[in-house]
C-alpha cells in the first residue's frame, strides 16, 4: 500500500529556506522600485471629448494597409493591456505588420459622468471618434476591433452603423451571455441592479475589482503571490508582474448609467442575442452585420467563456465569418509570447485579403 | 556523546531559529509595504467609513495569504509530514483541516470581507445615531407603532434596523456557501491524492500539495458558485447590503438638509438634466442628412429580415416538419471553410506553426452564399 505523499523532510526545509530568502531579499528590490511604465509606443493625440481622447500610434515601420483600424476597448480597465511592455504589445506588433492603429481611451469617469447611457457611448462617444478617424483618412468606412465589452459596443455600432465599418474584428467579446459557464453571469442574475446604481452612482473600480477576484479566490488571491516570491529575485520578471498588478488595479470606476443598462440588458436579458436589445430607443439587429467579422476568442477564458464568444457565428448576418480560437486566457491573449506570435498576424493577414 | 542527554534535533532548532527570523522578516515586510502604500481600505460593497485602525486591508490580506503559506510550510515539516505517514488521511486533515489552519484566510477573505465591512459600516452608523440624538434603535426585535414629533425618524430607525438584520442573515447564508465549498475543496484534494498513490506520481513537495490543494477548492468553490443556491445568497447579499447603504445615505441626506449643505441627491440632479441637455444639443446639430443615414439604416434592417425569412423557408422546405435555424448549420460551415477569403491568412498562419500543432490556435471560417 503506498501513500500519495512522499515528500522528503530534506527537500521539504530546503523549499522553506529558498521560500523565506527569496521573501527577504525581495523586500531589498521592491525598495526603490519605481512605478513599472507601460510601452509607451508613441502615440499622437487625434481626438479628445470629456475624459476620452483618440490616440493615433506612430509606430517605426511603413503602414502598409489602407483603411485605418480603430481599437475600442471595454469600459472596465484601462486600455493600456494594448500596448503593456514593449516585448508584449498588441499595438506595435499590429503596426509592426503594416497596419494603422487608432485607440480609444475612455478615461476615468467621475460624478459628472454619472448619467451617461450607452447611447451615449455607442451613438455618441464611438460613433464621433469613428467619424474624426473617417475624417483624417478621407474614407467612408473604417475597420474596427472591439475588445472585450468594446467587442460588445462595436457589434452595436456595427449594427447601427453600417456604412461606417469596413471590416470588424471582436476579440474575447461575450455576446450570448446565458451559457452555462459565465460565473459573472450567473451571480448577477439574481442582483437588483437598479437598487444597485441608485444606491452606488458610479460603480467602484475596487469593487469591480473585487468581484473578479472573487471568480478564482484562492489563485488570485493567494497562488498568485506565492508565486511572485519565486520571482522577487529577478528584476525583470518582478517589474513584468508588478506592471500586470498596476493595470489590474488601476481601474476606471462605471459610469452608472451605463454599467445599469449593460448588467440588465447583456448579463441580465441577454438582449444582444435574443433580438431585442435597443440602444437610445433604436433596435441592435445582429443580423445588420453584413461586414466582414473576425471573431477571436480565448480558450482559458474564465471571464467570458469562450462559447459566450462562439455564439456569434449564429447570429451575425455576415457570409463572411472567420473565427480564431486561441489557446490561452483573457489577458493571455495580449501579452503571452504566443500571442505575440499569433494573433496580430492573424489580424493583420486577415484584413489584407479584405482590404 | 552521552547516553542521557537530549537528542539534539537540527531540524526542529532550525525551524525555531527560522520561525523568528521569518517572524523579523514578516514585520519588516509589513513596514515596508505600508508605507509605501498607504492607501484607505477598499472595501467591496461600502465606501470607506471609519479608517481602521490596521491601515490597508488588502496588503494584509496579501501578507496574510503568504504567511498562511509559509507557516503552512513550516508546520508541515515540523509536524513530521514530510515522513511516511500510517493514514495519509489523516494527515491530510492536520495540514488543511481544523479552525486554525493556515488556509483559511484564502477561503475567508471572500466570506468575511463583506461581514467585516458590514460590521464595520453598522457599528459605525450606529454610533452616529446615538450621537445625533436618534437614540436606541428601535424596532430590533421586531415593527413597533411610532407617534409623535419624531414619528418619521423612529419608523426610518425601524426600517433600518430591520434591513440591518436582514442583511447579516443574507451575509451568514452566503458565509456558510463558502464554508461547503471550503468542506468539498477537502474533499476532492483527498480524490485526487488517491489518485497520486502509484509509484512515480506521489506527491513530492510541499508546494506540489498545495498546488494540489489550489486546484481542488477552485474546482468546489466553483460548482458552488455556480448553483442557484449560491447564485440567490449572492444576489439577496448585494441587495440586502444596497437597502442598508441606501438607508444611510437618506438619513446623511436629510441631516444635510437641515445643516443647509448640499446633498448627493441634488447634485446628482443636477448632473441628470445637464446631461440631457448635452443630448438635446447634440441632436440640435445633427445634419438632416443624419436623419436620412436612419431611415436608409431602418430600411436596411428590414431587408435584412426579409433575407433571414427567405433563408429561413428555403432551408426549411426540404425538411417541413423540422425547425430550420436562421443561420447556415454546422456542416454548411464547415463545408464552406476552404472558401472563405480568410484561407490565406489560415494558410499564411498555419506556415508559421510551431512543431507542437496541437497548442496552435484554431482558425475556422465561412462563407456563405
Amino acid at each position: 500500500m503506498y501513500t500519495p505523499l512522499r515528500i522528503d523532510p530534506t527537500k521539504a526545509l530546503g523549499d522553506i529556506a529558498t521560500f523565506q530568502r527569496k521573501l527577504a531579499a525581495g523586500m531589498g528590490h521592491l525598495r526603490g522600485m519605481r512605478e513599472p511604465e507601460y510601452a509607451n509606443t508613441p502615440r499622437e493625440l487625434v481626438y479628445s471629448e470629456d475624459k476620452l481622447k483618440v490616440w493615433h500610434f506612430t509606430g517605426h515601420g511603413k503602414t502598409t494597409a489602407k483603411t485605418p483600424l480603430l481599437i475600442v476597448y471595454a469600459l472596465v480597465n484601462t486600455v493600456w493591456m494594448t500596448d503593456l511592455q514593449a516585448d508584449r504589445s498588441m499595438v506595435r506588433n499590429l503596426l509592426e505588420q503594416g497596419e494603422d492603429v487608432y485607440l480609444i481611451d475612455w478615461g476615468y469617469p467621475d460624478g459628472a459622468d454619472r448619467w451617461l447611457t450607452l447611447d451615449d457611448y455607442i451613438n455618441g462617444y464611438l460613433d464621433r471618434c469613428v467619424d474624426a478617424v473617417r475624417q483624417r483618412h478621407d474614407l467612408d468606412a473604417i475597420n474596427l476591433l472591439g475588445i472585450c465589452q468594446g467587442g460588445a459596443f462595436s457589434l452595436c455600432y456595427t449594427a447601427l452603423h453600417p456604412d461606417k465599418v469596413k471590416n470588424l474584428i471582436t476579440m474575447v467579446t461575450p455576446v450570448d451571455f446565458h451559457t452555462p459557464d459565465n460565473m459573472l453571469s450567473h451571480w448577477c442574475r439574481s442582483m437588483d441592479v437598479d437598487l444597485f446604481v441608485d444606491t452606488m452612482g458610479n460603480i467602484p473600480a475596487g469593487l469591480m475589482n473585487y468581484v473578479y477576484l472573487t471568480l478564482k479566490p484562492v489563485r488570485l488571491n493567494q497562488q498568485k503571490y506565492i508565486g511572485m516570491v519565486d520571482i522577487l529575485d529577478n528584476p525583470t520578471e518582478l517589474e513584468n508582474f508588478l506592471r500586470m498588478e498596476r493595470w489590474i488595479f488601476d481601474s476606471p470606476d462605471q459610469a452608472g448609467e451605463a454599467f445599469r443598462q449593460f448588467i440588465k440588458d447583456f448579463y441580465q436579458g441577454n438582449k444582444l442575442v435574443k433580438g431585442t436589445l435597443e440602444i437610445g430607443g433604436k433596435p441592435v439587429d445582429l443580423g445588420m452585420v453584413t461586414q466582414p467579422v473576425l471573431n477571436i476568442f480565448a480558450e482559458q477564458d474564465h471571464l467570458v467563456p469562450p462559447d459566450a464568444s462562439r455564439a456569434l457565428g449564429k447570429h451575425v448576418g455576415t457570409t463572411d465569418y472567420t473565427q480564431l480560437a486561441f489557446k490561452g486566457g483573457h489577458i493571455g491573449i495580449y501579452v503571452s509570447g504566443r500571442a505575440q506570435r499569433e494573433v496580430p498576424p492573424a489580424i493583420h493577414q486577415w484584413l489584407s485579403a479584405r482590404n | 556523546m552521552h547516553e542521557d542527554a537530549p537528542m539534539a534535533d537540527p531540524a526542529n532548532d532550525f525551524i525555531r531559529d527560522y520561525q523568528t527570523l521569518a517572524q523579523q522578516s514578516w514585520d519588516a515586510w509589513t513596514r515596508q509595504l505600508q508605507q509605501q502604500q498607504p492607501q484607505p481600505t477598499v472595501n467591496p460593497f461600502f465606501t470607506p467609513l471609519p479608517a481602521p485602525a490596521s491601515g490597508n486591508d488588502t496588503l494584509e490580506r496579501t501578507l496574510a495569504g503568504l504567511k498562511g503559506y509559509f507557516d503552512w510550510m513550516q508546520g508541515a515539516a515540523a509536524s513530521g509530514a514530510a515522513a511516511q505517514p500510517v493514514d495519509w488521511r489523516q494527515q491530510l486533515q492536520q495540514l488543511f483541516g481544523g479552525a486554525g489552519q493556515p488556509f483559511a484566510q484564502a477561503f475567508g477573505g471572500i466570506d468575511s470581507a463583506g461581514a467585516e465591512g458590514f460590521s464595520r459600516q453598522w457599528q459605525s452608523w450606529l454610533q452616529a445615531a446615538q450621537h445625533s440624538g436618534f437614540g436606541d434603535l428601535p424596532g430590533a426585535q421586531g415593527p413597533i407603532p411610532a407617534f409623535g414629533l419624531n414619528r418619521e425618524q423612529q419608523m426610518q430607525q425601524q426600517a433600518m434596523s430591520a434591513a440591518v438584520l436582514a442583511s447579516l442573515q443574507a451575509s451568514a447564508r452566503y458565509q456558510a456557501l463558502i464554508q461547503r465549498a471550503s468542506q468539498q475543496g477537502m474533499q476532492r484534494l483527498q480524490d485526487k491524492l488517491a489518485e497520486h498513490a502509484e509509484p512515480g506520481r506521489q506527491i513530492d513537495s510541499l508546494k506540489a500539495l498545495y498546488d494540489l490543494w489550489v486546484d481542488s477548492a477552485e474546482e468546489a468553490y466553483a460548482e458552488v458558485a455556480m448553483s442557484d443556491e449560491f447564485r440567490e445568497a449572492y444576489g439577496e447579499m448585494v441587495n440586502t447590503q444596497m437597502r442598508v447603504r441606501q438607508m444611510q445615505q437618506q438619513q446623511t441626506e436629510q441631516m444635510c438638509q437641515q445643516l443647509g449643505v448640499p446633498t448627493r441627491t441634488e447634485v446628482s440632479s443636477l448632473g441628470e438634466r445637464l446631461q440631457a441637455l448635452r443630448r438635446e444639443f447634440r441632436a440640435s446639430q445633427t445634419p438632416a442628412s443624419a436623419d436620412h443615414a436612419d431611415e436608409i439604416t431602418a430600411l436596411r434592417r428590414e431587408l435584412a429580415a426579409l433575407k433571414r425569412q427567405v433563408a429561413d423557408r428555403a432551408g426549411a422546405a426540404p425538411v417541413a416538419k423540422k425547425a430550420t435555424p436562421a443561420r447556415p448549420s454546422t456542416s454548411a460551415v464547415k463545408k464552406s471553410i476552404s472558401k472563405a477569403p480568410a484561407k490565406a491568412a489560415r494558410t499564411a498562419a498555419a506556415s508559421k506553426a510551431k512543431p507542437d500543432a496541437a497548442s496552435k490556435s484554431r482558425i475556422s471560417s465561412r462563407k456563405r452564399k
